[in-house]
């Protein structure tokens, strides 16, 4: 059964200076799964995920993914790591220089050594899945709407089949009207089985695609469950609170 | 005033200034190529580098910056004899415009790179590319988009700055029309047109670098706007 699970945290830790960001987080993903993230801002849910990913060196604590040690000591390097770890940003970052189908392919080709053909063959199928078609493939990222961009990104990151997808906040750079088609693509990935760790606080998404609710408060997760339990009868008060903020925000 | 009457006495003349073109030329891709050369890995170094030799390279880099060229001219061709290494006027000038060079474009390439949001190296670290990896593929192309009108500039700057090398007689542009000058006893039939020469070249580096924009071009990206 424990090789079921894709990432384990154990007990982490980051501070900035006198600033403690994370105060000792444990969870587990296994595979299939799809455990959405949150909490107020400057919890340190984007710390979290960077840490997961080494863009962060976490202060303490242990990183596991399928069973290798990530932290304290990567047993393999950390672009091998990087590379079975998908995450997609809420400022999409696409690079600018390259247009969609190329921002696709260039992980293919440079880091998974695919040839050109095979790459392009594997970026199209990826852009067809986030429902990109053909006459967007060769326009610049500043061509492209927001929901385009962050439709490419995540993309970009499913090409090369990760074993975990993290996404920090993916719909909340984007104008209202375009968060929905971004949402129905991860909904998407969701009903594929496809594991992933989400921030987000879109909580009809996350009624509807996640498996588990993680509240972070203060770098402690302070409750986890179902989605009905977290978001019908959450147990701290301060959950509910916060819960009813941005349940109230997201209705007007 | 007419124009045919006004430079009608430097005629016999106008092969002895156009015989420091050539000089001229080789001055400014031989400075602006060492710069080349030297400037992005300055800039490299002071991005990426180790804290120390970030401090020694921005040091080199900012000292340079601070003296005249003709100051640094002087030091290579006067001031290097006295520690044995002896150069002709030509190679010291090309060499002291490699050097003032070098140091402007580190700082233009410098500020490229650092104008290139964080996102899109952490987007390249993301998708497992090694940090060199990330540079080639990532920041260098945008940086050298973002840059590229900077070092137009410099070009130009380096260009006219050329005419500097009249000070240890290397026989380029400036310095042949100066004698054309002394030789038909009036400085401003040779200096007008020596001044239409400089502008036209600089002119049609500007012209190049449009072109260099226009192919180079990605909506959104830097210098690709301009054209
Ligand atoms: N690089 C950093 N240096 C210093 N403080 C940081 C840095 N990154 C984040 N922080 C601080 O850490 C806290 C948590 O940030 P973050 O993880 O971005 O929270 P969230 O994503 O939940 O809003 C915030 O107070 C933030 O200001
Ligand atoms: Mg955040």
């Amino acid at each position: 059964m424990t090789n079921d699970i894709v990432l384990r945290v154990e007990n982490l830790w980051k501070s900035y200076g006198k600033l403690q960001v994370l105060r000792g987080v444990s969870f587990t993903v296994r595979r299939g799964e799809v455990k959405v993230i949150i909490g107020p801002s400057g919890s340190g849910k984007s710390t979290l995920l960077r840490c997961i990913n080494l863009l962060v060196r976490p202060d303490k604590g242990r990183i596991e993914l399928e069973g290798h040690e990530v932290f304290p000591r990567p047993s393999m390097s950390i672009s091998k790591i990087r590379e079975r770890i998908g995450f997609v940003f809420q400022q999409f970052n696409l690079f600018m220089h390259l247009t969609a189908l190329d921002n696709v392919r260039i992980g293919l080709i440079k880091v998974k050594k695919m040839s050109k053909e095979e790459a392009t063959k594997k970026a199209i199928e990826a852009l067809r899945m986030v429902g990109i078609d053909e006459s967007l493939w060769n326009k610049y990222p500043a061509q492209l709407s927001g929901g385009q961009q962050q439709r490419v990104a995540i993309a970009r990151a499913i090409a090369m089949e990760p074993s975990i997808i993290l996404m920090d906040e993916p719909t909340s750079a984007l104008d209202p009207e375009l968060v929905g088609e971004v949402l129905k693509v991860i909904e998407k990935l969701a009903k594929q089985r496809k594991t992933m760790l989400i921030v987000t606080h879109e909580l009809d998404f996350a009624l509807e695609a996640a498996d588990e609710i993680m509240v972070l408060d203060h770098g402690v997760i302070v409750e986890k469950g179902t989605p009905e339990e977290i978001l019908r009868h959450p147990k701290h008060e301060r959950t509910r609170k916060f819960i009813e903020r941005i349940a109230r925000r997201t209705q007007i | 005033m007419n124009p045919i009457a006004f430079f009608e006495p430097l005629r016999p003349y106008i092969g002895v200034i156009l015989s420091g073109l050539p000089t001229t030329l080789i001055l400014t891709f031989g400075g602006f190529g060492i710069g080349l050369l030297i400037g992005p890995l300055l800039a490299f170094l002071e991005v990426y580098g180790p804290t120390w030799v970030s401090r020694i390279a921005t040091a080199i880099e900012e000292t340079i910056r601070g003296i005249p060229l003709l100051v640094i001219l002087f030091l290579v061709f006067f001031g290097l004899p006295s520690i044995g290494i002896q150069l002709s006027p030509i190679a010291s000038a090309i060499i002291a415009i490699g050097i003032r060079s070098f140091a402007y474009q580190s700082q233009i390439i410098r500020s490229a790179i650092l104008s290139i949001p964080r996102g899109q190296w952490e987007a390249a670290l993301s998708l497992g590319m090694s940090p060199v990896e990330a540079f080639i593929n990532v920041i260098a192309p945008q940086a050298f988009r973002i840059a590229i009108p900077g070092l137009v500039n410099q070009f130009t700057i380096d260009l006219k700055d050329t005419s500097l090398a009249y000070a240890i007689g290397v026989a380029e542009l400036f310095t042949q029309s100066v004698h054309v000058a002394q030789v038909i006893l009036d400085y401003m039939p040779p200096l007008v047109f020596v001044a239409l020469i400089y502008f036209v070249l600089t002119y049609s580096a500007s012209l190049g670098a449009g072109f260099l924009y226009k192919k180079l071009s990605i909506p959104g990206l830097g210098g690709g706007q301009q054209a």
